[in-house]
């Protein structure tokens, strides 16, 4: 019983490190229809960038403005700079784009930073609470990483359902011709778009570099889980996405508890397959996938 | 208020619309008739900057607009409903009539012209909560004009609003269109196969064949000319 509370508690926390991730796919998924499969690397990136401000004497909380900043500057550029000739073309040419930024960004990281294993630090401690003899198996951290991801993905639903930048957003995604004809300035939604998802996985690598330490492909492997997260809640809706990633922080912490560690990753991988094999358009997907 | 001079568009070698002039004033409609492929949907398309003409030039109260992109194009109060609806039915009926005054200063205002689209199409009112899909062909071609008229527009382009539309509600649709353009000194531009119906309605007709004009008149001497009728417009 002990150990069963012990890795459910693991798996929400961990699922909600997943959910940030989760969150950005969503993001730029619901501004431009794409997948971007560099968006773990642009965390990483960031978070480096962040690291090195640290490490020139800057506080935590100016670092993580700045990684945010950068973040979201990261990816409005390589929209209007990368994307943007693409855009135009089938959707597998930005997919191939995003596979080849993933592998740029995580061989540009060590020629600048040092390709060790480094150290990130935590705003608030990283040791699970206790009220008086009863342990918690929660820290400090951990209730920082949930409450941002929760208000993350409620600033991110009121965002796309009650600003007319949203309204903008999502009719630019679904419709960039009828957009254009109505006024919209699609090519600048779509730069806001990649700005904000980029802006999003900046922060998920800050949230997640404390407990995995930071190195070229850390995200590598939380890009996957996040990704079957924003799956399995249909890819449209940001609370979808972190039940999601919940629920893949659960499954893949009882693989991990009761069948050994070494499993971890495989059960990620297996419920990705049998998710997008069972119930492509995920468990909460309420709309029909746009035909043609 | 829409003036068009020498409009040339060619894909590649293919030259889709051949020096077409024409002019619509305000209040007024002026239909477009033509066979498929006669070069009618690729003239709105240029007008409203989705294709670029090669040469030639589209003037709207004496502002050029070529060289425009669409979105620029319809700041400036051309509203375009293009062929087959053009509503985005992943959004709701609210959200795509919103969508059309956006651009527009003035949150108020922005109201009010999307209550006058409920007041002049009553049926998307009880959808407004509904996603677009959920519409019928009627209702999707009532709210594809509704989102155009909420920009307030000064010209409004409609290309073939009768594709798929009931002869009833299209009648409907056409009787509101000749109200609303008087109302509103709205300068009209009105593309159809429907020669019957559109002629109905338009002040001028100009028939398009091969991408230019063969012939131009007021709507109802074109309609009384027995041998064009027959040569271009099938009835």
């Amino acid at each position: 019983m002990r150990t069963f509370l012990i890795l459910t508690v693991d798996g929400v926390t961990n699922g909600f490190i997943y959910a940030i991730v989760a969150l950005a796919l969503v993001m730029i998924w619901r501004a431009t229809r794409v997948i971007n499969y560099a968006q773990g690397a642009m965390g990483m990136f960031t978070t480096y960038i962040a690291l090195y401000a640290i490490s020139h004497g800057v506080t935590y909380w100016l670092a993580f403005v700045i990684a945010l900043g950068a973040g979201f500057l990261l990816g409005a550029g390589i929209e209007r700079v990368l994307v943007r000739p693409v855009e135009s073309r089938p959707p597998l040419n930005i997919v191939i784009l995003t596979l080849g930024l993933l592998i740029l960004l995580e061989a540009l990281a060590p020629m600048l930073f040092g390709g060790q294993v480094k150290s990130f630090p935590a705003p608030f401690s990283r040791i699970d609470l206790s009220i008086g003899t009863t342990q918690l198996y929660i820290s400090p951290f951990d209730i920082f990483v949930v409450g941002a991801v929760l208000l993350t993905m409620v600033v991110l639903v009121l965002f796309f359902q009650r600003t007319t930048i949203g309204l903008r957003m999502r009719a630019a995604a679904f419709g960039p011709e009828i957009s254009r004809l109505l006024g919209v300035r699609v090519g600048r939604m779509l730069t806001l778009g990649w700005g904000l998802a980029a802006l999003l996985g900046a922060l998920a690598g800050l949230l997640i570099a404390p407990a995995i330490f930071l190195y070229p492909n850390n995200m590598d492997e939380i890009l996957v889980f996040g990704f079957t997260g924003a799956i399995l809640g249909g890819l449209d809706s940001p609370v979808g996405a972190v039940v999601g990633a919940i629920l893949v922080g659960l499954v893949l912490s009882y693989v991990g508890g009761y069948a050994g560690s070494d499993l971890e990753t495989i059960g990620g991988l297996v419920i990705l397959i049998a998710v997008l094999m069972i119930r492509p358009q995920g468990l909460f997907a309420a709309q029909r996938q746009r035909q043609a | 208020m829409l003036e068009i001079s020498d409009l040339t568009v060619a894909y590649g070698g293919v030259v889709a619309v051949d020096a077409v002039s024409l002019s619509v004033a305000e209040g007024s409609i002026t239909t477009v008739l033509g066979a498929n492929g006669a070069g009618k949907t690729t003239l709105v398309r240029a007008i409203s900057g989705l294709v670029r003409a090669r040469r030639g030039s589209v003037r709207v109260a004496g502002t050029e607009l070529m060289g425009r992109a669409p979105e620029a194009i319809a700041r400036l109060g051309v509203a375009h409903v293009p062929e087959g609806h053009g509503i985005i039915s992943e959004i709701t009926v609210d959200e795509n009539l919103r969508l059309g005054g956006l651009w527009r200063r003035g949150r108020a205002d922005q109201r009010l012209a999307i209550d006058e689209a409920y007041e002049l199409f009553p049926p998307l009112l009880a959808r407004r909560h509904l996603h677009a899909a959920s519409l019928s062909g009627g209702e999707r071609q009532m709210l594809s004009i509704g989102r155009a008229l909420a920009a307030r527009p000064r010209v409004l382009l409609l290309d073939e609003p009768s594709l798929g539309l009931h002869a009833a509600v299209l009648a409907q649709i056409m009787t509101r269109l000749r109200a609303l353009s008087r109302e509103r000194s709205l300068a009209v531009l009105l593309i159809e196969q429907n020669a019957r119906s559109a002629l109905s309605i338009a002040d001028d007709a100009v028939v398009l064949s091969q991408g230019a004009v063969v012939a131009r008149n007021q709507a109802a001497q074109l309609a009384g000319d027995d041998a064009l009728r027959h040569a271009y417009l099938g009835f």
